[in-house]
């Protein structure tokens, strides 16, 4: 019953998708109005079948409906309601779902706020587009990945339960579908990119129109990665957040390229330069979103994250063959009209700044490219075992990282076009002092590593820019407006949200590069083998092992330690680093205790329960400023959701704007502050 | 006034004190050859063989800890770190080494990136002196924006749609 209403919601949807296309293909050869509109409809129609199916879906697990294979092998009586509903990801078929759900949420905002414009066949192209990638989800659907199959034979009266991994840190209810958002949200200025190549409206309009999408879908992106480290941080148990796994290098890719986008294509708003290179990135970010499924969901790399393997793998492939065709064949044909009329006035410039930007970008997502798939090709080739894990990927990225931190220090303070010498000298005068001191005292108080060194100096260079430019736009509102600081700090940010912004999710940068840095060079880890009551000292903490007990509930046996943390006298509590064991799994899952401290995490583990003579051995690690990584992904989302918020300015521009073509040669939401020498406003 | 170089004073300074910071950074003294340092580098080189891409010194699995005990022994029965790579390579094969080797297609892995760099650094050079030969004329703003909006009414978007 349910799983003929979960799979005809699927199927409806499917066929909305066909419809769909079919009367948006017609309205546009025909020029007929009343079919655009109408093929626009099923865009709500696909929505709808998705949220049905999604419904079902969490209705079948959480009443605990074992005659569907899915809520069978994913769901247990024991497992509580909170894991059982977030266990609508903990598996292919139902992440799928949750892909289909989110694509469809999008295509619907889409379509919702092009409203007004559903004639227009640039809109229309971008639907089809859409419907066309959420047809070939619902195929998967409907076909290798279908969520609602009956099991075979008996129904069993009880379920496994999810992968004890994923049902032992609430982070899991919130990491999948941050990262999907992300992931998915890239479709919509894909959308549109496919549609201005089909249009031939190559110009900066469709650009414009999703900037915000782009910039809101890289957030989430962003949000998702850092919780999928945190996740792996809390749960795992090594102590570490990120560990060059391709599942995670899968995550990263479209995050670079999606990076590497939105800082471009602030260079073609701003000089129509770098057509074919935003074209490229958009669709090589989609393409990349579809490579992460597919080596997170075909099985093809032995990974922390390949719970599942399936035959889905080769229609993953196809797609993603399918789209990069499409999208090189189609930039082929539009070679002429995306040749632009670029023109650099200077090196020193921001918009060469931009450039070199992408450059390190593409590179960093070339090296974690082909370091993910290297094994792959080369075992597939030449039937061959070879790793590339993470010394490869630490030396090859760190140079990269840190000239993209010393851009990201020095571009924003830089003018756009060109500029005199002497601006740059005021600029960058207080900046670079504060940056180089920095590294000066942080070599007297004993720092060692020259990229040590480096993060120290240019997080401070960094740092000291935004501030200044924050300071400078704050003062000059301030005595102009006579306004108290408070409430010019508030109407500089809103006047101009894209730009402040982004310093905002430049500080979030900041502090994770930091606390990479520290993390890396100062973390101390250690085992110890203890008996009750006795102690042992890790970095100037002392550990106590006070004891031992097993509870068991319906979903783990779980075998804890007690252990008292101390340092310098002071009693910081006692924690409990855990074996559980679940009952669908005989290896013991790990659950580390951490001590989360503003200055260092102690990260306690349990190795081995107590043995006959009763003493355990634990695991004790003084990670310095990791909770810092959280904290600055927080700050990079915060930065995000201004720069997509509402804009006073352009408000104001809109009530002015009389005429329905907006005016692209006006600079969109530039920076106020630097009007270089060739941009007088009129 | 100054003399037209004064002004760079500063800025050489600055360059100055970043470069001995740099350098004071960069020399930790003698390289560290004792059994511990040697094994906490060995030990991330080597990959855990039951887990997923960590290093045996990262996991806390029993059969990585073996080998970690394994290659604590080999240093201390006085084998190089050469020796015990081999050693590795011999059983497990060239996979249990976490970083590909310089040599054979494994080099692919090193060069590509770099072959890679070097052409985006080369694309960019042309581009840029491309973008930047100018007409002998370079046209005013007015000129620019007039011609921007031209453009921009033309093929751009908005509601009416060229094409």
């Amino acid at each position: 019953m349910r799983a003929a209403i979960g799979y005809g919601a699927l199927v409806w949807g499917g066929a909305a998708c066909v419809l769909g296309i079919v009367a948006l293909g017609a309205g546009l050869r025909r020029s007929d109005d009343r079919l655009l509109l109408l093929g626009r409809r099923f865009v709500f129609a696909v929505l709808v079948a998705a949220v049905v199916a999604v419904a079902v879906m969490e209705w079948a697990l959480l009443s605990h409906d074992f005659s569907l294979e899915y809520v069978a092998k994913n769901g247990s009586l024991a497992t509580p309601v909170f894991y059982t509903a977030a266990s609508l990801w903990a598996s292919l078929e139902g992440s799928i779902l949750l892909w289909m759900l989110i694509l469809a949420g999008y295509l619907g905002l889409t379509a919702y706020r092009f409203r007004d414009r559903a004639t227009d066949p640039l809109v229309a192209w971008a639907t089809i587009t859409g419907l066309a990638v959420a047809l070939f989800f619902f195929i998967l659907l409907l076909g290798p990945a279908n969520p609602f199959r009956l099991v075979a034979g008996v129904v069993p009266t009880d379920g496994p339960g999810p992968n004890p991994l994923l049902q032992n840190h609430p982070l899991m209810a919130v990491h999948p579908p941050m990262l999907y958002l992300g992931y998915v949200g890239f479709t919509v200025p894909f959308m549109f990119a496919i549609a201005a190549l089909v249009t031939g409206r190559l110009g900066e309009g469709w650009l414009i129109e999703t900037r915000r999408a782009a910039v809101l879908a890289w957030g989430f992106l962003t949000v998702g990665i850092v919780l999928g480290g945190w996740w792996s941080y809390e749960v795992l148990g090594w102590g570490g957040y990120w560990a060059w796994d391709p599942v995670e290098n899968a995550s990263l890719l479209p995050w670079l390229t999606g990076t590497a986008y939105i800082h471009s294509v602030m260079v073609q708003e701003r000089r129509g330069m770098l057509r074919v290179w935003n074209l490229s990135l958009l669709i090589a970010t989609f393409c990349l979103t579809i490579l992460g499924t597919f080596l997170t969901r075909s099985g093809v790399v032995n990974s922390v994250h390949s719970f599942s393997e399936s035959a889905i793998g080769p229609m993953l492939l196809l797609f993603l063959g399918v789209v990069a065709v499409v999208g090189i064949g189609l930039i082929a044909w539009r070679g002429d009209l995306l040749r632009s009329h670029g023109k650099i006035d200077s090196v020193v410039s921001r918009e060469s700044a931009f450039l070199a930007n992408n450059l390190l970008f593409a590179a960093f997502a070339f090296v974690v490219l082909l370091g993910t798939v290297f094994p792959l090709l080369v075992e597939a080739l030449q039937d061959r075992r070879l790793s590339v894990g993470e010394p490869y990927f630490d030396r090859m990225t760190l140079p990269i990282g840190m000239a993209l931190l010393f851009l990201m220090a020095a571009a924003p303070a830089l003018p756009w076009r060109a500029t005199s010498g002497e601006v740059l000298q005021r600029r960058f005068r207080v900046p670079a002092w504060i940056g180089v001191l920095t590294m000066l005292v942080a070599v007297l108080l004993g720092t060692r590593g020259v990229a040590q060194v480096l993060v120290f100096g240019l997080a401070a260079f960094a740092l000291t820019g935004i501030a200044q430019q924050f300071g400078m736009a704050v003062r000059s509102r301030s005595s102009v407006h006579g306004e108290k600081i408070p409430v010019a700090l508030g109407r500089t940010v809103t006047g101009n949200p894209r730009k402040y912004g982004g310093l905002v999710v430049h500080v979030g940068v900041v502090l994770v590069a930091v606390a990479i840095s520290v993390g890396a060079h100062w973390s101390t880890s250690r085992e110890v083998r203890l008996g009750e009551n006795e102690s042992a000292t890790v970095a100037g903490y002392t550990v106590t092992y006070l004891g031992s007990d097993t509870t068991v509930t319906e979903q783990k046996t779980t075998s804890a330690a007690q252990v008292r943390v101390e340092r310098g006298g002071d009693d910081l509590g006692v924690y409990e680093p855990a074996i559980s064991t679940f009952p669908n799994s005989t290896q013991g899952i790990g659950t580390p205790s951490v001590r989360t401290g503003i200055t260092r995490d102690v990260y306690l583990t349990l190795i081995s329960s107590p043995n006959e003579s009763g003493r355990v051995t634990l695991g004790v690690a003084v990670n310095p400023m990791v909770v810092w990584l959280w904290i600055g992904g927080g700050v990079m989302f915060l930065g995000t959701l201004i720069a997509v918020g509402p804009s006073a300015r352009s408000s104001l521009r809109r009530a002015r704007r009389t005429g329905p073509s907006p005016d692209v040669s006006e600079p969109t939401e530039g920076d106020s502050t630097d009007p270089g020498p060739a941009e007088v406003p009129a | 006034m100054r003399a037209p170089w004064a002004r760079w004073v500063p800025w050489v300074a600055l360059a100055l004190i970043a470069a001995v910071a740099v350098g004071l950074a960069a020399n930790p003294g003698s390289r560290d050859d004792s059994p511990d340092a040697r094994l906490e580098s060995l030990t991330r080189e080597l990959r855990c063989p039951t887990c997923q891409g960590l290093s045996v010194a990262d996991s806390p699995s029993s059969t990585a800890r073996a080998i970690v005990d394994d290659v604590r022994r080999r240093i201390e029965a006085g084998e190089t770190d050469g020796e015990i790579r081999d050693a590795y390579v011999e059983t497990w094969g060239e996979w249990i080494l976490l970083e590909p080797q310089n040599s054979g297609v494994s080099l692919l892995v090193w060069l590509l990136p770099i072959a890679g760099l070097v052409l985006g650094v080369g694309v960019l050079v042309v581009a840029l002196t491309r973008w930047r030969r100018e007409p002998r004329y370079t046209p005013t703003t007015e000129d620019r924006e007039l011609v921007e909006r031209v453009r921009g009414r033309k093929e751009d978007p908005g509601a009416t749609g060229a094409r």
